[in-house]
């Protein structure tokens, strides 16, 4: 009889196409991992046989992925570009995995029905459909799937012998090696190891009557009997493994992966971090977790023994953080690199064949007749709907998970950036994206600029990103106190990366930049602000890069499409044949062990019943309790947390309904006072923690104060509120805050300034700018310079002015030297100082000398955000000498010098005072820069101050901040002798300055206090202006 | 050898014959400013002609030769190539730095480095005539090439400007360079004030004003000087203000007090020049604090603050009552006044029945209320 073709498998492939292939174009570039995989791509498309690639992390190499998948991707990219080339081999993915999972189905069951069956159900599993949809993780699609089409071969050879099912197996195997690492050696204990029990169970089988009379002895036996087919082809696979993708493992083994590991939602406690939870495992298991007890069931019978025991370890590793058991049995450090959600994904992949055998039994089998005879047709159908709308439902949901859950930030029009990357040399320095999300190497793969970061994070290389767990530095406001210090040693020495050029996507990293000294250059078309920094040197032509010997760019180029080729080859006969059934194929011997479906285990009907209805109760009971959670109203601290989350959401009718409703204040007045707030608190804050105390309280009143905890990308503030609550109708309402009814003298004012305007290169060339067009560095004097030793911390404090007649921009570095003058360290100054100077004007600074923290990997980070956090260098001689190296450059913005202080009142351990903004500029975050002086007015120490609230044009702001205790503190040298301006030695720059005119009269600006420590202090202001106009 | 001449200007056609005394193979090593060479000759009869290449023949300076035949040296020679004298010359010339101060002492420096054709500096005392521009003045100075280059050093004048530079060599201009002369150091100034009444209201603004501020040479200092105000309170407290100067002029502003004060202004630029002294007195606007009790004495009403012609005081005026029990603090409020009012609500949740005392400070005045009933 000449085999039909199985119509379900061509449904499959069919709804498959079309489903995934509607949706593919509108998730696959917002997945988690496409645009890596393209990036790489690119890189092979250009530099074949190259494997430094120098765009990411100051140069990595990119033999740390196989290449397989990206080069196919490259491959095809010649023919209609990147994307094409991308989209081309997902399609392929999904047909390989449709047909990979008939096929394993066929092996699982021997029936083409089932299998089949197996094939639709494969097009709706949630958990291939997140891996695709939105992880894009083809390379891990792919491998599996090839492994699938793998493991009839390998079970064919086992059982026959045949060597063209040996060589079969393997030139399948070798694809999957090159594709994806981690799946074949995982594959072969997960798969391939039960699948050898299997096919040994199957052997002892035909000796006996029934798997029932397979004893332990017979298949111990039969196992000596096979060990040499065995051992063949694991010693086979195991060379694969290790020469296909030899230049990886050369590479593993070089740079062993020794970074701080990064947190993944799969590591998480899933029941704690329902999150996670929901996107590794509701998700993935999807409508399998309701058919679990009858997996289990037909896993644990005999046949099937050891791919049940391989299902039940991969369904327990999936469960992450949950329990303790998946990091036992792991050890730490594997449990600490691997993804776990790649276990769910097999073990769900694991059960399609036998959801299948669930479907077919349930739809026209014996478990329909059993149902039917048991609760009536209507029950089936009513359940069958059931099924089939959880599966839709599901699927539709993972699809489209990224519009439940935004993964990603909104769709970038990267082709401005490309431009002005193009433009004037600009890609001459290196760049760093930030908020572009995974977009950064879709970015990267279009430009040949470099930038800093990356986004495959073990290839990182620098010290500084791989001794934190900062994924990368574009989203680091995500990964609190160690990215945001990650990312603050980038930008405050960065010239030491050639980092010119910031393009920044989220104006949460705007302060950072500002006070870092770096400037706004201009926003682009697509709304990205470009922002940059003075004095960067460019990168030289020819940078440093680790090669490695030709035979393995050879092999990493040559092997895996070759493997492709090989494939091709060995199986397009058999290929052709299936697909148009010209001849008749021989009958597999695994088809010989299909099961008739006659009897369905009633006890299984009703275990699964019950398993159902608890399922249902989890998640009324789930639901419930997030009910509770969110009745907000309840008690005086719910009403609170909620109007403060209201608040940090930005949700301001949310929070307006939490006031009392009989405090005559409307919506529009309360909307007003918040718009016209501005501020690091207001705008660029994230609330953190909130602890609310009653103070006072009865049965309808309650007076709390609340003190919260915000993260802003400056520092932590701690910030306390106090509130008056009423109880309405039972429930708690919040007494409105009074508002500064101060009114600004002038209606309309006129304030005359002075504006500057650099035209750079005057004529429009591409060539070397015209010596003439280029300016004189601004010259600044260093009027004292102290090597301060405090807190067991060195830092140079001093002063400078600049002494030109053009605004500065101004960069000071300071080394330490031991009394050999080998040099300690080295720093940047950062927040503490005026970056930008006008004529004449003089700034404090303080340099304190940064390590690299937690330079150590046993070293703990702290548990909570702390942007303020403070890792010293770790200086084990004492410095007895310093170099101050400062630049100037001319800068025409950001020299917003209206900010007066306006009263200042001391008491003993803190000072109060009043701003106010006389200027046309609303200053968004203010900054108190403090300087202490001795009793002999000498500057011995800096501080400085972050105003949480801005200050809008003709408005008052109040500060207070408490006066350290520095008695401690200890100058250890008082010299200017080894500083530099521009090069030259300051001592000659001052001769320089016309000393006839100077007059002594720096110190008349000093309050004199009673300090710990200090005699006298001095308060200067750097304003940022969020938005100048 | 049979050319007798031995000295070539660059770019000219260079051959070199030698006449032999048996046939044999020559060639001619030969060693300049461009590297070392081989040629190999043309034979016209006995005479060898070596052509040299183009790239040899316009390098200037000395050109070492050698005839060599199977190994050894035949004869040793050499001749001078000099810069090329019938082309145009031309002209490169750098100036920096492109500012500098007034006053003489500071000064930039122009280099002409003039070449022929070929790059090649051209002769040693070449004169170069340098003018340069500045104010109604123009001068015009020569000087001469040696050793590739001219240099002139320009000091600045005692005015600020602008110095237009230019240089010529063999009727070879060059394009004209711009040095900016900023002002020299500031001397010191004077300082005054405006404001729109003397009282100290808490909300109009006094504006503060240098007077032109000079360098040592009378020029008018550059725009954006930073000039800071430092105002010393009653309180010996310090203040600060500060202002960019434009035309020489520096403007900055400050709210006036809102209580009676006196402030000693003086200004300075740091390290450099500093102002005289001025002092401003600030009346206060209002001697008088009504505050009224209602409700059981469980609102506290101030107001109406009147300014100094009884009109109400304008909004935001900072009152602060301090409430305190059996001389302990319970809490201090702080109210902004709306239309010169002000009034705060004691719940009695919050203060049980009892005596208490408010102290209210507002504008500078204190009114102290003690032993309360609530």
């Amino acid at each position: 009889m000449p085999i039909k073709t199985n119509k379900y498998l061509i449904s499959a492939l069919i709804l498959g196409i079309t489903l995934h292939g509607v949706s593919l174009f509108f998730t696959l570039e917002t997945t988690y991992d496409a645009l890596i995989h393209l990036c790489f791509a690119e890189h092979y498309a250009s530099h074949w046989f190259e494997p430094w690639n120098y765009k990411w992390y100051t140069g990595f190499t990119v033999t740390g992925y196989p290449p397989l998948v990206h080069q196919s991707i490259a491959l095809f990219s010649l023919i209609g570009g990147l994307k094409f080339g991308l989209f081309t081999v997902a399609f392929i993915a999904i047909l390989l995995f449709i047909t990979g999972v008939y096929r394993f189905s066929l092996l699982f069951t021997g029936d083409r029905k089932v299998a089949g069956y197996a094939a639709i159900a494969a097009v709706f599993s949630s958990s291939f459909v997140e891996t695709l949809h939105v992880f894009g993780q083809l390379p891990s699609i792919i491998g599996i799937s090839v492994l699938m089409h793998c493991l009839p071969e390998i079970y064919l050879w086992i059982t026959t012998k045949q060597y063209k099912h040996l060589l079969a197996a393997l030139s399948l195997l070798a694809v999957t090696i090159t594709s994806h690492h981690v799946t074949p050696i995982f594959g072969m204990v997960f798969f391939i190891f039960p699948l050898l029990g299997m096919a040994l169970m199957d052997i002892c089988r035909k000796n006996v009557n029934s798997y029932k009379e397979v004893s332990f002895s017979l298949f111990l036996n039969t196992f000596f009997k096979r060990f040499k087919a065995i051992l063949l082809f694991g010693i086979s696979a195991l060379a694969l493994i290790i020469c296909c993708i030899l230049p990886y493992w050369i590479n593993t083994k070089n740079n062993p992966i020794t970074q701080v590991p990064i947190p993944h939602g799969s590591r998480d406690n899933f029941i704690e971090v329902t999150s996670s939870g929901l996107v590794f495992f509701i998700i993935p298991w999807g409508i399998l977790l309701i058919v679990l007890p009858y997996l289990f069931y037909r896993f644990y019978s005999k046949r099937y023994l050891f791919f049940g025991l391989s299902f039940s370890f991969l369904t327990l590793l999936g469960t992450g953080g949950t329990t303790p058991i998946p990091k036992l049995m792991l050890g730490e450090n594997a449990f600490n690199i691997l993804t776990l959600d790649r276990f769910t994904l097999w073990a769900s992949i694991m059960a399609l064949p036998l959801f299948g055998e669930f479907l077919f039994r349930f739809i026209e089998g014996d478990l329909k007749e059993a149902l039917q005879r048991k609760f009536g047709s209507v029950f089936h159908r009513l359940l069958g709907g059931f099924l089939v709308s959880g599966i839709i439902g599901l699927f539709i949901f993972s699809v489209n998970l990224s519009y439940f859950k935004p993964s990603q930030p909104q769709k970038i029009d990267i082709l401005p950036i490309l431009n002005f990357l193009n433009q004037d040399q600009h890609d001459h320095w290196r760049f760093l994206p930030l908020g572009f999300g995974d977009q950064m190497a879709w970015l990267s793969a279009q430009t040949n600029a470099m930038t800093v970061d990356g986004n495959y994070h073990s290839a990182r290389r620098l010290p500084e990103l791989t001794t934190r767990a900062v994924e990368r530095l574009e989203n680091s406001k995500f990964r609190g106190i160690e990215g945001l210090g990650s990312l603050q040693q980038f930008l405050s020495v960065p010239e030491k990366y050639h980092l010119k050029y910031v393009f920044s996507n989220d104006k949460f990293y705007d302060p950072i930049l500002y006070f870092c000294g770096w400037q706004r250059l201009r926003q682009l078309e697509n709304g990205i602000m470009v922002w940059e920094k003075l004095n960067i040197k460019p990168l030289a032509s020819i940078l440093p890069k680790d090669d490695i010997p030709l035979f393995q760019k050879l092999l990493w180029g040559i092997v895996p499409v070759s493997t492709l080729i090989i494939v091709f080859l060995l199986h397009f006969k058999r290929l052709w044949n299936r697909v148009l059934k010209i001849n008749p194929l021989p009958k597999a011997n695994y088809l010989n062990y299909s099961i008739s479906y006659i009897k369905f285990n009633p006890q299984i009907i009703s275990f699964s019943l019950g398993w159902i209805m608890l399922c249902i109760f989890f998640l009324g009971l789930g639901s419930y309790k997030f009910h509770l959670a969110n009745a907000t109203q309840i008690s005086p601290q719910n009403v609170i947390a909620a109007y403060y989350d209201a608040l940090d959401f930005k949700e301001f009718e949310r929070a307006y309904s939490y006031l009392n409703p009989k405090s005559h204040k409307t919506k529009d007045q309360y909307m007003l006072e918040i718009a016209v707030n501005d501020g690091l608190l207001s705008s660029y804050a994230k609330l953190d923690a909130i602890k609310t105390k009653l103070i006072s309280q009865n049965d309808s009143m309650v007076k709390v104060s609340v003190n919260t905890f915000w993260i802003t990308p400056l520092e932590r503030i701690e910030k306390e509120y106090h509130h008056e609550l009423y109880k309405l109708n039972n429930k708690w309402f919040i007494t409105p805050s009074d508002y500064d009814l101060d009114l600004p003298p002038d209606q309309l004012f006129s304030v005359n300034t002075t504006k500057f305007y650099n035209h750079g290169r005057r004529r429009i060339t591409s060539e070397q700018t015209h010596h003439e067009d280029v300016l004189k560095q601004p010259v600044l004097e260093v009027l004292s310079s102290k090597l301060i030793q405090f807190n067991n911390q060195y830092s140079i404090i001093g002063q400078l002015q600049n002494v030109d007649d053009v605004p500065a921009d101004v960069v000071v570095n300071a080394s330490l030297y031991n009394h050999s003058n080998n040099k300690l360290a080295s720093y940047n100054v950062m927040h503490q100082m005026k970056h930008k100077l006008l004529p004449k004007e003089v700034t404090s600074f303080r340099i304190n000398f940064e390590g690299i923290a937690w330079n150590k990997n046993t070293d703990k980070g702290p548990k909570t955000f702390n942007p303020n956090e403070f890792t010293p260098a770790l200086i084990t001689e004492t410095p007895v000498n310093f170099d101050l190296q400062c630049a100037g450059n001319v800068t025409n913005v950001d020299l917003y010098k209206s900010v007066v202080l306006q009263d200042v009142t001391i008491t003993d351990h803190s000072i109060n005072g009043i701003l106010f903004n006389a200027g046309l500029q609303e200053v968004t975050i203010p900054q108190l820069l403090v300087s202490y002086y001795n009793e002999s007015k000498q500057l011995i120490w800096v501080t400085h101050h972050f105003l949480p609230e801005g200050i809008r044009q003709q408005r008052k702001q109040f500060f207070s901040f408490k006066t350290p205790n520095i008695t401690g503190l200890n100058v250890l040298k008082n010299t200017t002798e080894n500083t530099f301006v521009n090069g030259l030695p300051n001592k000659a720059l001052t001769e320089k300055i016309d000393i006839g005119t100077k007059y002594k009269s720096q110190k008349q600006d000093l309050i004199p206090v009673k300090g710990k420590g200090f005699s006298y202090l001095k308060i200067a202001l750097n304003n940022y202006v969020g938005a100048p106009n | 050898m049979t050319t007798s001449q031995s000295v070539f200007e660059a770019g000219e056609h260079i051959t070199l014959a030698f006449e032999l005394s048996t046939p044999t193979t020559v060639s001619l090593v030969c060693h300049s400013a461009y590297g070392t060479t081989i040629v190999t000759p043309n034979y016209d009869l006995a005479d060898a002609l070596f052509t040299l290449p183009e790239n040899t023949s316009t390098k200037k300076g000395i050109l070492d030769f050698k005839l060599i035949s199977k190994g050894t040296s035949l004869y040793n020679g050499s001749i001078n190539i000099i810069a090329n004298t019938k082309n145009k010359t031309s002209l490169e010339s750098y100036i920096g730095p492109p500012s500098i101060s007034a006053g003489t002492h500071d000064y930039t420096m122009l280099v002409v480095v003039p070449t022929d054709s070929y790059d090649n500096p051209i002769a040693n005392n070449t004169p170069v005539s340098i003018k340069h521009q500045f104010l109604d003045d123009q001068k015009e100075a020569s000087i001469k090439t040696n050793d590739l280059m001219a240099w002139k050093t320009i000091h600045s004048d005692k005015k600020s400007g602008r110095i237009l530079v230019s240089s010529t060599v063999n009727a070879v201009s060059s394009k004209e360079f711009a040095v900016e002369v900023f002002p020299s150091q500031p001397t010191n100034f004077t300082i005054d004030y405006h404001r729109k009444h003397t009282y100290a209201d808490g909300n109009q603004i006094t504006t503060f004003t240098t007077s032109v501020i000079k360098d040592t040479y009378g020029n008018t200092i550059s725009d954006g000087t930073l000039v800071d105000f430092t105002i010393k309170n009653q309180n010996n407290s310090l203040l600060k203000t500060q202002g960019m100067s434009i035309n020489g002029v520096a403007t900055a502003f400050m709210l006036h007090p809102d209580h009676e004060e006196i402030w000693n202004v003086s200004a300075h630029i740091n390290g450099m020049a500093t102002s005289n002294t001025i002092t401003i007195n600030y009346k206060a606007v209002t001697e008088k604090l009504p505050v009224h009790f209602s409700n059981a004495n469980r609102r506290i009403s101030i107001g109406p603050l009147q300014s100094f012609m009884e009109q109400l005081i304008p909004d935001g005026a900072i009152v602060k009552l301090t409430i305190t029990k059996n001389e302990q603090i319970l809490e201090t409020k702080l109210k902004t006044t709306a239309n010169g009012m002000v009034s705060f609500d004691l719940e009695k949740g919050f203060y049980p029945p009892g005596t208490y005392s408010f102290i209210i400070e507002a504008l500078g005045l204190t009114s102290i209320h003690s032993n309360i009933k609530l």
